[in-house]
C-alpha cells in the first residue's frame, strides 16, 4: 500500500450559537488571532435548507486554527448541546505548549479573566490543564515530559492487541482483565528475546 | 509465578524503586523493554512510597499483571497471587 502522510492539523471546527461570547473567549482571553472568515448562502444546499452562515478560524499555533460555525438564525438542536460529565470531554482539543512557565501562565491569563481552570494534571507524558469554552467545549493545554520514543509504540500495541481481544469476547468487564490479558504477550515477548 | 510488569520508561521508574525497596518483591531485569516485579504472597504498595501522581499510580500496572487487585485507591494497592481465569 502506498504510504501517505499526515502534516499536522490544519483546523478543527464545531458549531456555535454564541457568536459574541465566542469572539470575546478565543480572540479576547485567549489572545488567538482571527485570520480568516468565510460567508456563504447556505453553500446553495437548499434541499437540506441550509442555513446561511459564517465559518472563522482563529490561529492556534504551528499552522494550526480552531474554527467554528455559526449558522444565522438557527437554534442549537438538542443533539449537539455539549453534554456534562467526563464521557464528553474525551472529545476536546489540547494545545501544546512548551514549557512549564508558559502552562502556568496560561493557567493564570485564564482564571485571572474568569475562566474555570483545573490545577496541573500529570500524565504519562504530558501535564495539563483543562477549561471549557463559552459554548461548553473541553479545552486543554498541555506540555511534553518526555518525547515518545519506539518502545511507547510497543507498548501501546501490546495494549490494543490485549483491548482487542477482549472486545471479542463479549464479556470485558474492567482494566484488570486488559492487564491480565497484556501480561500474557509481555511474558512471551520476553520469552522470544 | 506473580507479579506486574513495568515498562522501562522514566514515569514509572518511581514505581521499581518502591518495588525494590518493598521486603515482598523481587524485581528482574529489564528484558525486551519490560521489567518483572515478582512476588509469592500478597502484597501493598503504598502510593505515597512510589511518588507517583494519581492520574499515573492509577495506570501503574499498564504493563500487564499476573495477580488480582484485591484493592486499589490512591492510596494503596493491593495484589494477591491468583489462578482465577481472565475472563
Amino acid at each position: 500500500m502506498e504510504t501517505l502522510t499526515l502534516n499536522g492539523v490544519d483546523h478543527t471546527a464545531r458549531p456555535t450559537w454564541k457568536l459574541a461570547e465566542t469572539m470575546r473567549f478565543y480572540r479576547d482571553i485567549l489572545g488567538l488571532k482571527l485570520v480568516h472568515a468565510v460567508t456563504a448562502k447556505g453553500w446553495g444546499r437548499a434541499d437540506e435548507a441550509h442555513a446561511d452562515f459564517i465559518h472563522f478560524f482563529f490561529d492556534s499555533g504551528n499552522g494550526s486554527a480552531i474554527a467554528f460555525f455559526y449558522y444565522i438564525g438557527t437554534q442549537q438542536p438538542e443533539a449537539l448541546k455539549v453534554p456534562r460529565g467526563y464521557m464528553a470531554m474525551a472529545n476536546h482539543t489540547a494545545w501544546r505548549v512548551t514549557s512549564e512557565a508558559e502552562l502556568l501562565a496560561w493557567q493564570h491569563r485564564l482564571e485571572s479573566q474568569g475562566v474555570k481552570v483545573s490545577q496541573f494534571i500529570t500524565h504519562e507524558i504530558i501535564e495539563s490543564i483543562y477549561f471549557r469554552d463559552p459554548n461548553g467545549y473541553p479545552l486543554e493545554i498541555t506540555r511534553s515530559l518526555r518525547d515518545m520514543v519506539a518502545l511507547d509504540a510497543v507498548d501501546a500495541e501490546h495494549t490494543m492487541a490485549a483491548a482487542l481481544a477482549l472486545e471479542a469476547t463479549g464479556k470485558w468487564t474492567g482494566i484488570e482483565q486488559l492487564w491480565r490479558t497484556k501480561a500474557a504477550r509481555i511474558r512471551a515477548a520476553q520469552d522470544a528475546a | 509465578m506473580s507479579g506486574f510488569y513495568v515498562l522501562d520508561v522514566p514515569e514509572f521508574l518511581p514505581l521499581l524503586e518502591a518495588a525494590r525497596r518493598h521486603a515482598l518483591c523481587q524485581v528482574h531485569p529489564v528484558r525486551a523493554g519490560y521489567s518483572y516485579v515478582a512476588f509469592a504472597e500478597p502484597i501493598e504498595l503504598l502510593r505515597a512510597a512510589t511518588g507517583l501522581q494519581p492520574a499515573v499510580w492509577f495506570g501503574c500496572l499498564t504493563a500487564g499483571l499476573d495477580a488480582k487487585i484485591t484493592a486499589f485507591t490512591a492510596d494503596a494497592l493491593c495484589l494477591t497471587p491468583t489462578n482465577e481465569p481472565i475472563i
